[in-house]
């Protein structure tokens, strides 16, 4: 076993773990956090995608004893009490899901992006989703969801600077 | 319920001691998307899995003078964005780009794309042109390895089990032509067929001066293909000429592999390819 600690979703943890399971394992099945999927679990096809330290990453490729001392993001925590997540708003609206499988990967592809990059071209959008399949081939309505994710992030953005200091 | 111990060591000498007295029984994990793959299609056959992704002296790409070193340890996102790379070693920073997806980039690096020895690994063609060598350590010291001599047969190291690769040393080069491209099944996530990647300099007469070529996927370990360098330098880079550079580079590559059912696809695939990657150089 393994001693690890980290936070999820803002939740701090503090676990023993087996050292051989991967990130999704303990996702899904240690902390009953089952947005994540698992598609292929070799990393072809992106339905694990979790957040790590702001960085998109395919948790059935990570060892779940790596997570000590990281930051974790999944499609969980994109929303807060408040509001949808502005790529959530937007899959939503133009139907950038259909069977719903790919969706928490491909969120959590969008959003590591986003916060990266928070005005991407098209070629960015595609480099940054190419690792995320969607067998239902949805992928203009996921593309229309990004791009205008983006511009609702920049939007929000520029209120709260208008805002003032919060 | 498993015995396998995770090890996460604090520094390069910790690594080195526990691998000296207890290599033989340990996975070295980094990035990690090759050995998860393994454990998820075998189990680790191993009762130690030790943990080099944290380590510092595995970190880092710097010049000095003439010399260019990439940690073992950087991850390929940050090979593409180095702007170090993007001038010293663009064929390198190219074949980050278009490696796997960028899930995969943000977490595997160049030193366990080289320890796995596989004949498709991106980078390993871009290090050969750079004529890298890989700086290895044990316990006992360390040692240079040339690119070359890093994998005996496909995804078999030469590595030692007491051994961790600590960075590739590269030759940078500037002020030339440099590309990497490769041939797979679709455009993104593809598992190389066939690579290639080129550092090429023209003279004032147009005449190529200085070319380096590597050639991955294709044959069981990357290669050099100092032949065609060979065969170019000195000439004005016409079409007919990488043409016939071209079907040179096939005629090697059928050499190392032995005429496989595959060829008949492959050596107009590579000499394509070939004119692909050296056709800027004909009106530049």
């Amino acid at each position: 076993m393994v001693h690890i600690e980290f936070t999820i979703n803002g939740q701090q943890k503090a676990l023993d773990i087996p050292a051989d399971i991967t990130a999704l394992e303990l996702i899904r099945s240690l902390l009953g956090l089952k947005g994540t999927k698992e598609g292929c679990g070799i990393g072809e096809c992106g339905a694990c995608t979790i957040n790590v330290d702001g960085r998109a990453i395919n948790s059935c490729l990570m060892l779940a004893a790596q997570m000590d001392g990281t930051k974790v993001l999944t499609v969980e925590g994109l929303a807060t009490e408040n509001s949808l997540a502005p790529v959530q708003e937007k899959f939503m609206e133009n139907h950038g899901v259909q069977c719903g499988f790919c969706t928490p990967g491909i969120l959590m592809s969008s959003h590591a992006l986003l916060a990266e990059n928070p005005d991407p071209n098209d070629e960015e959008i595609s480099k940054a989703i190419a690792g995320n399949l969607c067998r239902c081939t949805g992928y203009k309505q996921i593309f229309a969801s990004v791009r205008e994710a983006a511009i609702l992030t920049g939007q929000l953005t520029q209120q709260k600077g208008e805002g003032g200091n919060d | 319920m498993t015995d396998i111990e995770y090890i996460r060591p604090l520094n390069l000498k910790e690594a080195l001691d526990f691998l000296w007295d207890n290599g033989e029984d340990t996975r070295i994990i980094a990035g990690g998307t090759d050995v998860m793959v393994d454990i998820r299609s075998d189990g680790l056959a191993k009762k130690y899995l030790l943990d080099i992704s944290r380590l510092d002296e595995l970190k880092g790409i710097e010049l000095n003078g003439q010399e260019l070193s990439v940690g073992a340890g950087v991850t390929i996102s940050e090979i593409d964005s180095s702007e170090i790379l993007e001038t010293h070693a663009l064929a390198l920073k190219k074949s980050a780009f278009s490696f796997a997806s960028r899930q995969i980039r943000n977490i595997a690096t160049i030193g366990g794309n080289v320890a796995h020895s596989s004949p498709c690994g991106d980078t390993v063609p871009a290090l050969l042109v750079h004529r890298a060598k890989a700086l290895v350590a044990d316990k006992k010291g360390t040692r240079l390895v040339p690119m070359e001599d890093m994998a005996n047969k496909a995804y078999m190291s030469s590595l030692s089990p007491r051994d961790i690769l600590v960075k590739f040393i590269l030759t940078p080069y500037q002020d030339g032509f440099a590309d990497f491209q490769k041939i797979g099944r679709r455009r993104e996530m593809a598992v190389s067929r066939i690579s290639l990647a080129v550092f090429a300099k023209k003279n004032n007469e147009g005449k190529i001066s200085f070319l380096k070529i590597g050639l991955g996927a294709c044959t069981p370990t990357p290669c050099n293909m100092e032949a065609v360098e060979f065969f170019l330098t000195g000439k004005i880079p016409t079409e007919e000429l990488i043409w016939e550079a071209g079907s040179l580079l096939a005629k090697n590559m059928i050499e190392i592999t032995g005429r496989r059912s595959s060829a008949i696809y492959k050596e107009p695939a590579v000499q394509g390819l070939f004119m692909r990657i050296l056709y800027p150089m004909v009106n530049v």
